[in-house]
């Protein structure tokens, strides 16, 4: 699935598994990410996000399936897999006693920059992440939201092909996460591929191509963005009234024209589900024959939110049935 | 905000902006000693306490068992500073290699460990980093501690100079080589405070069911039996004939092998359980 039409697969996964004692982290996952995109997770705590991250990032290995990360296996080669790697993980990583600038000097060494090159990249990256006035203070004495930063900053030190972001938005406030957002859409810009997860849907919504939704370890759903609220959420129209008698009229109208209607005396509004555009011409014609006046239609498309918590409802409804399939 | 073109992005088009080849492991070891060092001495406080604890030592211990120069079991012709400022050194030196392991397994809990191997980078180079700028620290407390013994308590060593500074450099090697106990200990418990404990319960009869108040002959005799097999009475024996005599002849010698076969074995154990999948 690739909806962006990139290029080569830069993350591809296998049926992988996790078992941690007797809890299932991970079931049966697959995950396809070329190169040049933006692959978003979503799942409820504890789902198994992170430990899909810790896994393509050679944390921690799989224990069912295979998995390569730009080509490198994650079990065989997890050194060569490093190198082509950045990580932001769930939870800030900087070095407390350093300052911000040294914290990215110091990874810049590591990665093999000499003195001076080290001192650039530091530097060019503190511009980009709005750090350049608290550059030489200690991270200890960072914001939640400066440590978010530097440890992102810091994950992009060596210019990684490859780029897993944890949640890297959460606590950030909204002119960080614009800025955050902004960064990413330049990684791919440059050619970068980006594994995003987030509790913000809207924010996988904006930024990615596609998307795996995860329950429980294992995956409810995968596709683009567009692909999801179509298998899932429906258009909806919202008309609003003047007056709460001209509601009143207006519902036997709309269920007499073989719609389904749903009122809201507070906002004096209707919504109606609605297939195609035919529905909408169905809705207007139907209130005008009536000789009704509409003060405002709007006609919604479905958000990630509505499809996301229509997937988990089903996903609860078919693990209670399987439940009540056992008992009997 | 928007960023300079291509400046922070990966990918095919970074290329030119210049990848680098990864690091050597000497590298690897000296950035990150550095990195520790910056930590340990660049903080007053941590600085402070550090030089202060070895003169504390010394300033009670001295007090307390003064009166012990003057019973029969104590070796003629030696005061008890003298005799008391060799078993500090090492002393100052087990804390330091305590220290160590403290120290990481902090770092472990605030992140920098999981930064720092998510890199294409020897693990054994985050161990092997700290442990040289935990000697750096230890050398220079010992320093501090000397230098102390020899102004204020009237510290006179017959070795000399040679002597002294031999002693120095064997109670940090000693310190060095147990250090790497508590690394790996660190390595495979990964707790803070049962690292603190596991740490204070074995140091704790370490120096005191040893000859480093008192001489083993004053001590009762089944601490006795214990100190004779106690590897510290023999680590503190070698820095006493050291700083006393300028010469510890085979004891010396065993000491250091000792210290570096610990190092070696227990330095393999804790990069694998740094390794370990957890
Ligand atoms: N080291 C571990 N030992 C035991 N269980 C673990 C470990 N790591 C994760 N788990 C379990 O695996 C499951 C998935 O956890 P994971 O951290 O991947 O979830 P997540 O989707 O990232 O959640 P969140 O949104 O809260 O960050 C959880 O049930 C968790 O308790
Ligand atoms: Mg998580």
């Amino acid at each position: 699935m690739n909806p962006a039409g990139g290029g080569e697969p830069m993350i591809v996964a296998r049926g992988i598994g996790k078992r941690y004692g007797s809890v299932t982290a991970l079931d049966g996952v697959d995950l396809d990410v070329h190169q040049g995109s933006v692959h978003g997770l979503l799942g409820h705590n504890g789902a198994g996000k992170t430990t899909l991250v810790r896994i393509l990032t050679a944390q921690t290995r799989p224990s069912a399936g295979r998995a390569t990360v730009s080509g490198f296996d994650v079990v065989d080669q997890p050194e060569r897999l490093r190198r082509k790697i950045g990580l932001t993980g769930q939870f800030a990583s900087v070095d407390e006693q350093l300052s911000g600038r040294d914290n990215l000097i110091l990874i810049a060494r590591l990665l093999g920059a000499g003195r001076r090159q080290a001192r650039a990249r530091a530097d060019e990256l503190l511009e980009s992440f709005g750090l350049v006035d608290a550059a030489g203070r200690l991270a200890r004495t960072f914001s939640g939201g400066m440590r978010r930063r530097l440890d992102l900053a810091a994950s992009l030190v060596g210019r990684p092909a490859v780029v897993f972001l944890d949640e890297p938005t959460t606590g950030l406030d909204p002119a960080a996460r614009l800025n955050v957002w902004q960064i990413v859409r330049d990684l791919v810009r440059d050619g970068a591929t980006v594994l995003l997860t987030s509790q913000y849907l809207d924010e996988i919504d904006r930024l990615s191509e596609s998307l795996t939704v995860l329950s429980d370890g294992r995956i409810l759903a995968a596709g683009s963005p567009m692909e999801l609220k179509h298998q899932v959420g429906r258009r909806t129209a919202v008309v609003r009234f003047e007056a709460v008698a001209d509601l009143k009229v207006a519902g036997p109208v709309l269920s007499g024209s073989g719609l389904r209607p749903a009122l809201d005396e507070a906002r004096t509004s209707v919504t109606v589900p609605v297939e195609t555009s035919r529905d909408i011409a169905t809705i207007v014609r139907a209130l005008d024959d009536a000789g009704l006046e509409l003060s405002e239609l709007q006609v919604a498309e479905p958000t990630l939110d509505e499809v996301y918590l229509s997937l988990m409802s089903a996903a609860a409804q078919s693990a209670g049935s399987e439940r009540a399939e056992a008992v009997k | 905000m928007t960023i300079a073109g291509g400046t922070i992005g990966g990918g095919p088009r970074a290329a030119d902006a210049g990848t680098w080849e990864g690091s050597g492991v000497a590298t690897q070891i000296w950035v990150l000693a550095l990195r520790s060092l910056r930590a340990l001495v660049l903080d007053p406080r941590i600085l402070v306490s550090s030089l202060l604890a070895p003169f504390l030592m010394l300033l009670v211990f001295s007090q307390i068992f003064a009166g012990i120069a003057n019973t029969p079991q104590f070796p003629a012709g030696v005061g008890y500073t003298d005799f008391l400022v060799p078993a500090i050194m090492v002393n100052t030196a087990m804390q330091s290699a305590m220290q160590t392991g403290i120290g990481l397994t902090q770092e472990t809990q605030n992140g920098i460990i999981a930064r720092l191997r998510s890199l294409p980078i020897w693990p054994g180079s985050i161990l092997v980093g700290r442990s040289i700028a935990e000697l750096i620290r230890s050398l220079l407390r010992l320093v501090v501690l000397l230098a102390s013994a020899l102004l204020i308590f009237g510290f006179r060593p017959a070795g000399g100079a040679g002597g002294v500074l031999a002693g120095i450099g064997l109670a940090a090697l000693l310190g060095w080589g147990l250090g790497w106990i508590f690394i790996a200990l660190t390595c495979w418990l990964r707790e803070v405070e049962l690292i603190q404990n596991v740490s204070g319960i074995l140091l704790f009869p370490l120096m005191f069911a040893s000859n480093a108040f008192v001489p083993v002959e004053a001590l009762p005799r089944w601490l006795q039996v214990v100190a004779v097999i106690n590897p510290m009475t023999h680590g503190i024996d070698a820095v006493r004939d050291l700083t006393h005599r300028g010469d510890a002849g085979g004891s010396a010698a065993v000491a250091v092998a000792t210290a570096l076969a610990v190092a070696v074995v227990a330095g393999f154990t804790a990069v694998k359980g740094l390794e370990r999948d957890s």
